[in-house]
């Protein structure tokens, strides 16, 4: 494959503007270029103001998240060719609020991370005399998260409102219930499961798994959330029948 | 991460056991409703020549107290799901909590009117 | 947070409207969703239709037998077409979020949508048919 030319919209915004519009360039794009790329080349030879942000170029930061002719990904492993378009349309992530360009604010974002329990570090796996539980294997490893955010821009939900925990977050939680570690497991997962039983937190997801299907990592936020329901659910019916306080 | 069991505390508690009743409420309503909604069909319609019950045969059906008393469950619980439904779509409308307030009592009062007026209906029906 | 001047909220509005019937791009999942909204909606405003048509029951048979007239029209046969749709959809995806959000076969929600849809339209073909024949 040869290189091509495609024509680029891209989202801009700074602040103290009005509105946000929209910007065309034309970019060279060859067989392996990708969307980040292109956007890095826009910067270079076209317009220096063009803001965005990326660092590994591997897909293991998660900071290069935008959405791409709509569709949420990580550009960096975007390839521009095969997008099959001869517009790439370019737009932050939505539903986090707006910095610049291409650039969103994650600072909230993080913080539910914090307030999922979810430490920072974790006591480490390969450690002998670590405490596993058992059957570890078959627990999706939460720590893949990247942080993105995509999942966050594509949420029915957290469309709807700020208020809503979100996928990402939720998806920690579950991490922190399923599996326990540390000194203080055992409380860390209660006040996880404390935190999501309400109603912006796992009950007001809608079942639409589009967090699942964007999820960058394999994450899987939606299948996450249902594993906190039927924790809580069956936890409302033991109380129910009084086998359990 | 400290956690101080106060009156607030036990409030946020209720509250929150709370939205996740209602889910499960909705869930098991919709559950009952598949069933209960296939016999309505399947009585009222299928099971009847021309599809629709003519005056006679609709009397005749709900002075049957097994009928009146199942068609009386499946109103409160359509109305039930339908009214939780609506909410559940208002919430998602990002409203301010008063409005979200006010929004809940006028979905419970319509509720509430529909499950009477339905119920004294079926009740008038069976004078006739 | 920290400078709250430096990020926008307000250049964005959420505009939930959209982020639940704008489903270029989405997946199958949000499609079941805005489909189950929509539909959900349209059955809530039949619950009360069907309430006030059930009082003309109460005028006595003449009241009745226009209505019967009315709804054996080739247009609300239609109509009853996409009610039984509307049903139909409505309760088997329920099924299915129900299920699922009560953690029962959350792994399989996919497969369990494509199988509960295939009995749809079996249910839905075979109630068309119906509706016109009977
Ligand atoms: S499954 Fe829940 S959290 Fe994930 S996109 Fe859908 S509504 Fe949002
Ligand atoms: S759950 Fe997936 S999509 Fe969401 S922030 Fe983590 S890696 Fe990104
Ligand atoms: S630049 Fe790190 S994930 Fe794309």
């Amino acid at each position: 494959m040869a290189e091509v030319e495609r024509t680029f919209r891209v989202f801009r915004y700074k602040q103290g503007q009005a509105a946000p519009s929209y910007q065309t360039f034309k970019v060279k794009a060859g067989p392996r270029t990708t969307v980040l790329e292109a956007l890095q080349e826009i910067r270079r030879t076209q317009d220096r103001t063009l803001i965005l942000r990326h660092s590994c170029h591997h897909a293991s930061c998660g900071t290069c998240g935008m959405r791409v002719n709509g569709q949420e990904v990580l550009s960096c492993v975007t390839n521009v060719q095969e997008l099959g378009a001869e517009t790439v349309l370019v737009e932050p992530i939505n539903n986090i609020p707006l910095v610049a360009d291409l650039v969103v604010d994650m600072g909230g974002f993080y913080e539910r991370y914090v307030d999922a329990h979810m430490p920072y570090i974790r006591q480490s796996e390969f450690e002998p005399d670590a405490d596993l539980p058992e059957g570890i294997a078959q627990y999706t490893r939460y720590e893949n998260c990247l942080e993105c955010g995509l999942c966050v821009s594509a949420c029915p939900v957290m469309g709807s409102t700020s208020d809503y925990l979100g996928p990402a977050a939720l998806a920690a939680a579950w991490r922190v219930v399923a599996e326990p570690r540390g000194q203080d497991a055992g409380r860390a997962a209660e006040a996880a499961l404390e935190w999501v039983d309400n109603e912006n937190g796992c009950w007001r997801c809608h079942v639409a798994y589009e967090c699942t299907e964007v999820c960058p990592s394999d994450v899987d936020p939606g299948g996450s959330i249902m594993a906190l329901r039927r924790k809580l659910t069956g936890r409302k019916f033991r109380r129910l029948l009084r086998l359990e306080r | 991460m400290q956690n101080t069991i106060t009156g607030q505390a036990a409030r946020e508690r209720q509250e929150r056991s709370r939205a996740g009743g209602l889910w499960l409420i909705q869930a098991v309503s919709g559950l009952l409703l598949v069933a209960l909604l296939g016999l309505h069909m399947v009585a009222h319609h299928f099971v009847v020549e021309g599809g629709l019950r003519d005056f006679q045969q609709v009397l005749d059906y709900v002075s049957n107290p097994v009928i009146f008393f199942l068609e009386v469950v499946f109103l409160v619980v359509v109305t039930a799901h339908a009214m939780l439904g609506l909410r559940a779509i208002v919430r998602d409308l990002n409203l301010s909590p008063a409005a979200a307030r006010a929004a809940d009592w006028i979905l419970a009062l319509v509720g509430a009117a529909a499950l009477i007026y339905g119920v004294w209906l079926a009740a008038a029906i069976q004078q006739l | 947070m920290q400078n709250a001047s430096a990020t926008r909220n307000d250049v964005r509005p959420r505009r939930p409207l959209r982020a639940w019937f704008d489903v270029r791009r989405r997946h199958m999942g949000s499609w079941a969703f805005a489909i189950n909204r929509l539909t959900g909606l349209g059955l809530a405003a039949y619950l009360f239709l069907h309430l006030a048509v059930l009082s003309t029951l109460l005028q006595g048979e003449a009241g009745w037998d226009r209505f019967l007239q009315l709804a054996r029209s080739p247009f609300f046969l239609l109509l009853d077409v996409v009610l039984i749709f509307g049903i139909l959809f409505h309760g088997l995806n329920g099924i299915r979020v129900a299920l699922v959000g009560m953690g029962v076969g959350a792994r399989q929600h996919r497969a369990l949508f494509w199988v509960l849809m295939a009995i749809g339209f079996v249910l839905l073909a075979y109630s068309a048919w119906k509706v016109f024949t009977i």
